[in-house]
């Protein structure tokens, strides 16, 4: 377990001095974008086992805090990516009151209501530029200004930082007290109260905790396409991705998110490259029949072959 | 073109074709061939793919490069294009522009209609500095980015709105002076911004703006936003409407006896196919913009001819013969135009490709397009020449009748009064 991510560890550095062109390393960047998605959403999924199809708000709310204080306050984005995760955080309280109410289904159908009233209301938003949506001011090159244009290695260790800090808490909390909890809340929620587990106050936990990576990852996102509008931040296909990668890496895992986005990313941009420029939308039923054949064939998902294989512990 | 550049241009392409003259020169085009966009996108693809024959082959049409074989100025070197699928998502539009960039070795990108992927695509040409040619989409705040490498032929949704107003200034002069406008649009983003532009240029041209009136596009009732309209008298009314309030709004005029003497439509609704089928005469007289029209051919006998090469393509290669439309023919017109600056640069190098855009001036009669030309403003890089048509129904069908030197009918003003 510890040399096969020691390995890991080595690969995501080494990779861009191996790879130097633009492609790869921007291929690497959504694999840890998604990698980072997908572990925030198995917080609240997979650990507490709420699924929420909802976590493009919270992705969009980093990604319009940050840009909207950077346009209108010359704030950092790295202010704003803390301010985004705030008002992520609270979004989540607000979204999680009401919803956490309901419970399996119902939970997630009403988080792809809010999704899509969110994506609606924001498109009307003129403050928030509309359906035109917002493009970032080109600034200075550097860390503290988060842009990085002659080289996407910025980008990337950036990144590879902020999805390491994420996959250590979620170790942390899965073997922590919170991790417990959300087990216990997971497999049976009546139980788990009648044993003095506060479920509403822990799934509250585990969804601002969700919201605020999420948020974290759409600053970055705004800062690294340096353009946003309802369309590439509020989508509900984005949250049923985000849900996907997650899943088929192996709902729970800490690993699994991670293993899902390394498959699953280049799975989807080697279907399109290949045979997206036919023009026959081949490549969105190879991608399809794919995914369905890991579904049937591993439902543990890509973690259960790896553990299968002995790659990684439990 | 001046003498120097003329030189350098002769020197570099002698130098280019005895020395390293490539075989082919390619093109990375980024549109969305799958999902709701897929049947646009693979017209776009035809479109490109017909232009790219026109090049490569000896065809005899007045277009840039459609005599001999290939790009002269490259040693007769021939055009690819390699293809790829956004899907509508802007985050893939910058990936797929990065690759063909970089896998690729494309000398040049095209794209990608959406206008937002448009606007991440292009940020990558503009990173990796390399030229970025849109043909397609209409966003204004596209070219306001002080872009490089970004250069724009379709003339945008402001220029279209201020086409209104040049169309009412001409026909003033012919002696059809209309003094006051009013407004009428529906209240989300489409009509907001509409009437954003057209208060903006009706106060630039002169007009004064009698009424302003928003409306939800899903109101079952528009009685008393026409009577408002009906107690300001515009002399014309400027609409934006989507396909069933276009036909509600006709209706109701009817019913409560408003008649301005003219109604300027922004396309929309008031081109839809349901439109005239539903008001059936009533729709008589009403003018809409439009960005290009096969009956251009009247006038400009190579859009025909261009028009016939394109249903043998589609019949070909997929199938079924399908007519351009404008969003294919600005593909078209958008390959053309690449393809001469890289002719004229005489080199695949980009930034003598850029150059060479921004030097571009080819003449409207060598478009299939209804525009003056194509040449890049210094700064924004949008083409200065573009503009739209307006299209008037008459008897039931769309007739061009403006600009008039390509209008193939007589326009017809004022709107004779109802029943009449």
């Amino acid at each position: 377990m510890k040399i096969a991510l020691a390995i890991l560890a080595a690969a995501a550095l080494g990779f861009p001095f191996v790879f130097r062109g633009p492609y790869p390393q921007h291929l690497a960047i959504l694999v840890m974008l998604y990698a980072l998605l997908g572990s925030a959403w198995n917080l609240l999924g997979g650990f507490a086992g709420q699924v929420s199809l909802g976590q493009a708000i919270f992705f969009g709310a980093g990604a319009y805090t940050s840009t909207l204080l950077a346009q209108h306050a010359g704030l950092s984005p790295w202010v704003g990516m803390i301010a985004g995760a705030l008002v992520a955080g609270a979004l989540a309280l607000a979204i999680g009151y009401p919803c956490f109410r309901l419970s399996g289904h119902y939970f997630a159908i009403a988080t792809i209501a809010i999704g899509e009233i969110a994506g609606i209301a924001v498109t009307n938003w003129d403050f928030g530029g509309g359906a035109v949506g917002l493009f970032l001011p080109v600034g200075t090159e550097g860390l503290l200004s988060f842009q990085f244009h002659r080289s996407k290695l910025g980008y990337y260790y950036v990144l590879a930082a902020m999805l390491l800090a994420t996959l250590l808490l979620s170790a942390w909390l899965r073997r922590g007290r919170a991790g417990y909890y959300w087990r216990a809340i997971r497999e049976d929620q009546p139980a788990a109260r009648s044993v003095g587990v506060p479920a509403l106050r822990f799934k509250q936990i585990a969804i601002v905790l969700s919201a605020a990576l999420t948020a974290c990852a759409g600053t970055f996102y705004a800062q690294y396409v340096l353009f946003i509008d309802p369309g590439s931040v509020l989508p509900l296909s984005l949250s049923i991705q985000i849900c996907l990668v997650a899943v088929l890496g192996g709902v729970g895992t800490v690993i699994g998110p991670l293993l899902g986005a390394l498959v699953l990313v280049p799975l989807s941009e080697a279907t399109r490259v290949l045979l997206g420029g036919s023009g026959r939308s081949l490549d969105l039923v190879v991608y399809g029949l794919l995914i369905m054949l890991i579904s049937v064939f591993e439902p543990a998902g890509i973690a259960g072959i790896a553990r299968r294989l002995g790659l990684t512990a439990r | 073109m001046s003498f120097r550049l003329a030189l350098a241009i002769a020197v570099s392409a002698a130098l280019g074709a005895r020395a390293a003259s490539p075989q082919e020169v390619v093109i990375g085009a980024v549109y969305p061939l799958s999902g709701g966009l897929a049947k646009v996108g693979n017209d776009i693809k035809s479109a490109i793919e017909l232009a790219v024959d026109i090049v490569n082959d000896d065809i005899d049409l007045p277009l840039p490069l459609a005599k001999g074989k290939g790009l002269p100025h490259l040693g007769g070197a021939k055009l690819r294009v390699v293809f790829a699928d956004h899907q509508g998502a802007p985050e893939k539009g910058l990936s797929e522009a990065e690759r063909l960039v970089s896998q690729e070795k494309v000398a040049a990108l095209m794209g990608s209609y959406n206008s937002n992927v448009t606007a991440t695509a292009s940020q990558a040409a503009e990173r990796l500095q390399i030229p970025f040619l849109n043909a397609d989409s209409t966003s204004p705040l596209l070219t306001t980015r002080g872009f490089r490498w970004f250069f724009r032929t379709t003339p945008t949704d402001d220029e279209f709105s201020e086409n209104f107003f040049k169309f009412l200034d001409e026909m003033k002069k012919k002696g059809k002076a209309a003094k006051s406008v009013g407004l009428m649009y529906e209240n989300t983003l489409f009509g907001t911004d509409v009437s954003k532009f057209e208060k903006k240029y009706a106060q630039q041209h002169g007009y004064e703006v009698v009424a302003d009136v928003a409306y939800d596009s899903k109101a079952t009732n528009l009685n008393s936003e026409i009577q408002r309209l009906k107690a300001a008298k515009p002399d014309v009314l400027l609409q934006a409407s989507y396909t069933n309030d276009a036909i509600l709004s006709t209706r109701t005029m009817k019913e409560l006896d408003f008649r301005p003497q003219a109604i300027l439509a922004m396309d929309a609704g008031h081109v839809a196919s349901e439109f005239v089928p539903a008001v059936g005469k009533d729709a008589d007289g009403i003018i809409s913009r439009e960005v290009w029209a096969l009956e251009l051919g009247e006038k400009k006998p190579v859009v025909k001819k261009v028009n016939d090469l394109f249903r043998k393509k589609t019949q070909a290669t997929r199938g079924q013969a399908i007519d351009m439309d404008g969003t294919s023919a600005r593909a078209f017109v958008g390959l053309l135009v690449l393809a001469d600056a890289i002719d004229r640069a005489g080199s695949i190098e980009p930034e003598k490709i850029r150059a060479a855009l921004e030097a571009t001036d080819i003449a409207g009669d060598a478009l299939i397009m209804p525009w003056r030309g194509v040449k890049f403003d210094p700064k924004t890089h949008q083409n200065t020449l573009g503009q739209g048509i307006l299209v008037q129904i008459q008897e039931g069908k769309y007739r061009v009748v403006y600009p008039f030197d390509l209008a193939a009918a007589q326009i017809r003003w004022p709107l004779p009064a109802w029943g009449k």
